[in-house]
């Protein structure tokens, strides 16, 4: 099958609008769906058509599978695009689109099954010769104390039927492990409706690296190179980087050669990312996350290959539009998450609106973002207001060019995360290129430098002057000149 | 050196111009405080007038006979070498503060008269406050005064 006519965007925010951007570089017509709330998003105008989603709850609409599917049909998609999150790794939406005749973009729902089954997963990679992290099966309470004994402490409790952070618990001794055990079987069975755990060894200070992979339905799978994603808070991440830094070329070769066997041992199709735990020079396979990830566009500009493209070309049955040896990888690449977050106030979601923003842009500056000065943040979807993403000749230059972006970076109505970014991005480990997973922690005890403390005493005189000045002149409150300092001298003196 | 805020985006973004270079910031007020993030940092910040500025009107409405002898810095009155009536000249202590383990005297820039104390020892003081109101011999009546 060719590529479609028109496809349907089952997802919002800068993701939703990545995807109809795909869809006018390649002439296919982006349909977007929106809950009452999204009415005037970025992804709404962008598109040719936008179809209010039904249900009255905003979170309900983008994970109502049914609904979409007759959407699709009644508007005439061939495809679906579920971006990530919401349907996106749901096997029964995959094999719902199948049945209905539309082309889901993403592996079929068996891989899906597969994938979203982390002891499933674990066996496939063990069966590829490819190295787990020491673990059990899903263990039974009897069985849990010895299979304990076996992997070794401290190790984690992780819900075998799901991911995203839930049900996993740290164990670090015998006597904790059966409060440890029932606190995650009762997570597990909230979650996912699944109370199966399994057992994995804990890694103290781990790196985090992953590959790009792509296959299609004639078995051909490649990869695009590995990305760092150790930046992390809470297993969220916040800054990834192509290629990884500190890696020898040896351990980059293993860790590419072995995402591409676990995903032919996974009969893998579409687009997907296999994830590894570094250790050192040790390597392990955690799991495949069988969706487009995040962190796509460091990968499309280190490769210059468009990922969103590539997933629809192999959705409609083509085979992958390059072979391995054509993907040439250029430069270096860091992308920050902009969320809607306070990061000097635990991270927790900023919510308001935004009355003004000037996002950056210049030479090596991608910004994908799916955010407008006039939108909401509610505490309805995930916090992730757009993604600045920096290429350079090399990895100095993609950071300078980030700093300089992030600078130019301004948000008015909501805390974001660019304050975090704009430390982390000046911190000795992260420029060495030797940070792991522990990296973000530095961030709490961070304090206020002197220098930022004295512009801050700077910035409220001017203000106050600026408020004295603004309640004489009720008509702007804009800009204050000489003639309104005057009146603000004047009105303080009418004060006394 | 001049600071000013320019506007930059929405109702929180500014630049501030300082000393020849510009820095954006973000400031939030809240509850009376200001929130300035300028880079990675955010500061908090408590306003208060510290330096209560010479009022023009109060100097009118006092008429020139009359001069207010001010703290000049903040600090912690030790005492009061002054009464009310009593006559003094021009360098004359009239109270006693003490800063940072220093003890300062604080002179009536005039001749003249104690017509008003507003600090007793042991208070604090803001920099700028006035302590105590002198009123000033007439020419020629006032030398008479003094002893």
């Amino acid at each position: 099958m060719p590529l479609p006519r028109r496809l349907l965007v089952a997802n919002r925010g800068e993701i939703a609008v990545r995807i109809v951007r795909a869809c006018r570089d390649l002439g296919v017509e982006p349909i977007a769906v929106y809950a009452p709330v999204d009415a005037g998003a970025p992804h709404v105008r962008l598109a040719d058509d936008a179809l209010p989603l039904p249900g009255d709850s905003p979170a309900e609409g983008y994970l109502n599978g049914p609904a979409l599917v007759e959407l699709a049909r009644r508007c005439g998609a061939a495809a679906i695009h579920p971006g990530y999150g919401f349907l996106s790794e749901n096997p029964s939406f995959a094999a719902a689109c199948e049945a209905a005749g539309i082309a889901f973009v993403g592996p079929p729902a068996s891989v899906l099954r597969m994938c979203g089954d982390k002891a499933a997963a674990r066996a496939a990679a063990t069966s590829a010769g490819v190295p787990v992290l020491p673990g059990s099966g899903a263990v039974s309470d009897a069985e849990a104390q010895s299979a304990a004994e076996a992997v070794g402490f401290p190790l984690l409790i992780k819900a075998a039927g799901g991911g995203g952070g839930k049900g996993i618990h740290l164990v670090r001794s015998p006597d904790a492990l059966p409060g440890a055990l029932r606190l995650a079987r009762g997570e597990a069975q909230t979650a996912f409706g699944d109370p199966r755990v399994y057992l994995e060894k804990w890694v103290e200070r781990p790196r985090h690296v992953e590959v790009q992979i792509l296959a299609d339905s004639a078995g051909g799978v490649i990869h695009l190179g590995e990305r760092a994603c150790s930046v992390q808070r809470r297993h969220q991440k916040l800054i990834e980087e192509a290629p990884a830094p500190g890696i020898s070329p040896e351990l980059r070769d293993a860790l590419l050669e072995s995402a591409v066997r676990v995903a032919r041992a996974l009969g893998y199709r579409n687009a997907g990312t296999v994830e590894f735990l570094l250790d050192g020079e040790a390597f392990f396979f955690i799991e495949v996350n069988a969706r487009l990830q995040v962190e796509h566009p460091v990968t499309e500009m280190v490769t210059g290959v468009d990922i969103v493209a590539a997933q629809l070309a192999v959705a409609g049955g083509e085979p992958i539009p390059f072979a391995q040896e054509e993907v040439r990888h250029t430069g270096w690449a860091v992308e920050c998450r902009i969320s809607a977050e306070d990061p000097h106030g635990g991270f927790l979601p900023s919510l308001g609106k935004i009355d003004g923003v000037i996002e950056p842009q210049g030479p090596g500056i991608r910004v994908d973002s799916g955010f407008r000065a006039g939108c909401t943040v509610s505490r309805h979807y995930d916090p992730l207001l757009s993604k600045v993403v920096a290429w350079g000749r090399d990895r100095a230059e993609a950071i300078a060019r980030m700093r300089r972006a992030l600078a130019e970076y301004a948000v008015s109505g909501v805390d974001t995360t660019i304050p975090f970014h704009r430390w982390a991005l000046e911190q000795p480990a992260f420029l060495g290129g030797a940070y792991d997973v522990r990296f973000a922690e530095e961030w709490d005890g961070a304090v206020p430098s002197q220098e930022a403390e004295r512009l801050a005493a700077e910035v409220a005189a001017a203000w106050l002057r600026r408020k004295a000045a603004a309640s004489v002149l009720v008509s702007d409150g804009q800009a204050a000149g000489p003639a309104s300092r005057w009146i603000s001298a004047a009105r303080e003196e009418g004060l006394r | 050196m001049t600071f000013e805020l320019e506007p930059l985006v929405g109702t929180e973004c500014w630049r501030l111009v300082v000393g020849g270079r510009a820095v954006p910031v973000r400031v939030q007020e809240q509850e009376g405080r200001l929130l300035v993030t300028i880079g990675a940092d955010r500061v908090e910040v408590g306003v208060r007038r510290a330096l209560p500025v010479p009022s023009r009107r109060a100097s009118a409405q006092n008429g020139a006979d009359r001069v207010e002898v001010r703290a000049p810095m903040p600090g912690l009155v030790v005492s009061v070498p002054a009464a009310i009536g009593e006559p003094v000249r021009a360098g004359g202590a009239v109270a006693i503060v003490e800063a940072m383990k220093m003890q300062m005297e604080v002179a009536s820039p005039t001749d003249g008269r104690i017509e008003e104390i507003r600090v007793r020892p042991g208070q604090e003081v803001a920099g700028g406050q006035v302590m105590v109101l002198v009123r000033v011999s007439a020419p020629g009546a006032g030398e008479e005064a003094l002893p």
